[in-house]
Formats: structure tokens, sequence, C-alpha cells
């Protein structure tokens, strides 16, 4: 039990998504042994992604930009369990490294499941699945180390040739390893930690044999972690604060959890380099509001991802 | 159509008369409106003359899975062939079909099925598979036994063609407008190689893509 564990709200949902995980790296471990006749498999992810505002700060001082170069690697096994339905299992390793805060670098390292079903033959057939993943992220700051968790539902429709429409809802959670001592009496310092539900849809558009051009618009009800220069006024709406120096040369700048509704708008254009590669941009904007109105965080998001399937 | 095949005797006649009748040759050349070759483009002849009864058991063709594609893409055949579906991926395929001339559905599976399917009814019969959706093949069931498949240059020779007037095709998978409208009507002669030429238009094939999209966690 880690000092000045959060109890509240967040526990249950995070006990759920921890037993879930279980059972995923269990059900991994057990399906190894079976797999005999699935279908290996690998995806890949590398490339370059800006964030103009890193830190979700509302002051213009406050907001800080950097470039990741991002990687990641899935590979596992699908197993088709009936004419319907498919099984996946992966192991997931993905990482990212900032140009210039080097706090934020991080590896993380865990398991995805996913169940899908499809509702009759064809590709225009209705589908639905069910995901969960579990990572357990390493930061070069250490404080932010932490496991990061996501379940979700999903629906489909291929509509046409050219369209296809899903909708998600999905929940996810960031329950970080350990919590700084002290802080405000009364105020948590478990900054890192959080948690909300998602609810997404998106249309894709097949522009031509190779490109495909989607958008996705989501709505998020959640608490989210924002960075600010020292301000006693952000304890007036926050519920958990921490020191962070991950942004600060020079000052000490507060890590803090608000609860906000977030509104995210993202268009992305993909194009196949072959059966298994794609070139992707991606362009994100994502604005989340306080509860208490405190301020809203905007942030522009500019994403280059080479994608590679096995 | 349907009366010639209610002739037996007739075909058993027109079928000795053609193992005896001198052969013609047609090379046709099938391009799009860019003027680039198209691949995969099937032709078709039709002889005045008739259509011979097919000798003997009838011969079993084969359409493969290999590395989730179907292969060949498009395989013509002539009508009553047997056809198998060897699966020589190590996962398993769930083939189907909802075109008219051929309506089945072979689910889950490895290796090969114990029994071919028959093909009965001209047509085009478009495949898929119900775990890899970007799978898409195409069985052209000929009602006649001359036909051939274009290939890289866009080419395709057909010997043994009965001589005297034939109606020739082309069918596309892409292609926009009935194959009816490529309809050629063409005098081959013993000897006499005839050369024709075909500019249609086609369309992409969209549907699933294989090529993955990052964020979706879909099975390919």
């Amino acid at each position: 039990m880690r000092p000045d564990a959060v109890i509240g709200p967040l526990s249950t949902s995070t006990l759920f998504v921890r037993i879930a995980s279980i059972v995923v790296l269990g059900s991994l471990l057990l399906w190894r042994s079976v797999a005999t006749c699935a279908d290996w498999g690998l995806d890949a992810t590398t490339g370059l992604t800006w964030n103009d505002n890193l830190t979700n700060a509302f002051e213009a001082g406050d907001r800080k930009p950097d470039t990741a170069v991002t990687a990641s690697v899935a590979a596992g096994i699908h197993q088709q369990l009936s004419t319907s339905t498919g099984l996946g299992l992966s192991l997931v390793v993905d990482g990212t490294r900032y140009f210039r805060y080097e706090g934020l670098d991080n590896l993380g390292v865990g398991a995805r499941a996913q169940l899908r079903t499809k509702f009759g033959l064809g590709p225009e057939a209705p589908w639905a699945a069910f995901a969960a993943r579990a990572l357990h992220r390493d930061y070069h700051d250490d404080l932010r180390d932490g496991w990061d968790y996501n379940a979700s539902i999903s629906v489909g429709k291929q509509l046409s040739d050219r369209w296809s429409v899903r909708g998600s809802l999905g929940y996810d959670a960031y329950v970080a390893d350990r919590v700084s001592p002290g802080g405000v009496p009364g105020l948590s310092t478990a900054a890192y930690d959080i948690d909300g539900w998602t609810l997404g849809a998106q249309a894709a558009f097949r522009m031509t044999e190779a490109d495909l051009l989607s958008g996705t618009l989501s709505w998020r009800d959640g608490s989210v972690t924002a960075v600010t220069h020292p301000d006693l006024e952000v304890l007036e709406y926050s519920d958990a604060a921490v020191i962070d120096g991950t942004f600060s040369d020079s000052i000490r700048t507060i890590a803090y959890r608000v609860a906000a509704a977030t509104r995210t708008a993202s268009l992305t254009w993909s194009h196949a380099l072959g059966r298994s590669t794609s070139v992707n941009l991606n362009y994100t904007y994502r604005s989340s509001r306080t509860d208490q109105g405190s301020g809203t965080y905007v942030s522009n998001i500019v994403s280059v991802i080479l994608g590679y399937s096995y | 159509m349907r009366a010639i095949l209610g002739m037996p005797m007739v075909f058993t006649t027109l079928l000795a008369a053609a193992a005896a009748a001198p052969a013609a040759t047609l090379v046709a050349k099938v391009i799009g409106k860019d003027g680039k070759a198209i691949q995969n483009a099937v032709v078709v002849v039709v002889p005045d003359a008739g259509i011979p009864h097919r000798a003997g058991p009838p011969a079993i063709e084969l359409v493969d899975q290999v590395d989730k594609e179907f292969t060949p893409y498009v395989k013509p055949i002539r009508v009553g062939s047997l056809v198998a579906f060897p699966n020589k991926d190590n996962v398993q395929h769930h083939v189907y079909s909802f075109s008219p001339a051929k309506s089945f559905e072979l689910p889950l599976y490895k290796g090969t099925p114990a029994q071919p399917l028959r093909f009965d009814k001209p047509g085009v019969v478009r495949l898929g598979c119900n775990i890899h959706d970007w799978m898409i093949g195409y069985i052209y069931v000929s009602e006649t036994p001359w036909f051939g498949k274009t290939d890289k240059a866009g080419r395709a020779q057909i010997d043994k063609l009965p001589v005297g007037r034939n109606h020739v095709r082309v069918w596309h998978p892409w292609m926009i407008g009935p194959e009816e409208a490529t309809v050629r009507i063409v005098d081959l002669a013993e000897a006499q190689p005839v050369s024709l030429q075909w500019q249609i238009e086609l369309k992409p094939e969209l549907g699933s893509r294989r090529a993955p999209m990052p964020g979706d966690a879909g099975y390919r």
C-alpha cells in the first residue's frame, strides 16, 4: 500500500480495471499454451508528435510545447473462437522521448486484449468489440511512474465501400506508483492519479484504394492533470496537488488534478504504402473545461506516424 | 443457352465436329482509358456454331488462400467445374459468397475442405473471407470452354477456337458498365490469328483496407 493513497470515487473503478488487467494477463499466459493454431501478429508504429500544451495550462505563460518521438510494438495472437467471434491478446511496449522535457520520457510495458464479434457475414456486417489494456509506465520523472489502464466497448459498421462508422464508450485510469508525502493538509498529493469516461464517435471515408480519411469526436468526463506555476488559487478547485519539476528550468511548478469535461476532435489521413504499412497524419484539438469553471485547457496536437502490421 | 444445354445429342455432334475442325487463335489485349495494360480481365469467346457438351468428368480448379489473400485474384472456369479452396495459411479462413451465380459458405477451416464446390451457373462469383474482410476474389463462371485471362501486359491468347463467326466479350471485376457492352463479333480462320483490343474503364475496388491505421486495434 503506497503512502497517502487516494481513497474515494477513483478507487472502485480503478480496482475493477486492475482486476480486469490481471485477468487479461492471466489469460495471455494461459492462452500461450493452447494457441497452436492462433494467428501470430505484430503491430508497430513510430513517429513524431507535437503538442502545444503539454502542461494542460490555460495561461499562456504556463503552456509548454514540445515534440516527441514515439514508438510502439504490440505482438500477440488472434484466435477465432467461433465463426463470428475472435479474441486478440497482445503484449505491448511503447515509448515516448521528448526533445526538451525529458521528465516526460516514458516507457510503457503491458498487455492488451480484444474480443470482437461480427453480427453476420461480410465486411458490411455490424460488429462489436470489448478491449482492455494495462501498461505500466516508467517515466524519467519517477513521480509520474504508474499504471495506465483503459477499457472500452465499441460498435461499428461499414456502411458502403467508402463509408464506415463506429462508436465507443471507454474508461481510462492512471494510477501513480507513489505519492509524495506532505503537501497541503487536507489535500492529496496524488495529482497524477486520474480517471474518466469517454464517449466517442468516428466516421471514416475511403478516398482511394490507399487513402483513408477519418474524423473522430469524443467527450470525456473525468479528472485531468495540469501543471502551473505556484498558485494558491488552484488549491480552491483542485483535489490533489504536488510539486512538479518536469517543466521548470529555474522555478518549481505544481501539478494539480481537477475534474473536467474534455472535448476532442481529430482528423486523420492514412495512406497505405502497401499491404502492411501506412503513413498517418493526424491533427487533434483537445479542450478541457474544468467543472468549477476555473478555466479551459486547450491543446493542439499534430502527429506523423508510420504504422506497420504483420 | 438453356435451349442448347437441353440438346445433348446436338452437343455430341458438335463436339465431334469441333475435334475434327480446324482451330483458330485469338489474341486479346485489354487496356484502360489511360492506355495502360489491364491485368485479370477475362476474355470469353462464344461461337455461333454452338457450345460443345463437356466430355468426361469436370476438372477440379483451385482458388488458394495464401498470405491472407485469394490466389488467383480472378479465376475463370467453365460452368460445371468443381473448385477447391485450399487454405495454405496457418490460420483459419471463412470463405463465403453472396453472388447469385453461387452462394455458399465454408465456415472456419484450415487445410483443404473435403469436398470441392460445383459451380453450375454462368456468372460472376465474388469471394470473401469473414475473418479477413480485405480478402476479395472472383470466380468467373464461363458458359464456354474458350476463355482466357489477361496477364500483366493486358494480353490473353486463346487457342483452339472454332473457325467461323464468334462473339467475344470482356469482363473485369472493376469494370464500369456491363460486359455485354464489350461484345465484338469476329470471324476466325485457321492459321490466321486475330488480334483484338478493348479499352475499358475501371473504378477502384474499395471496401476494407488491409494496411494498418494506428490506434485501430482491428484484426488484420
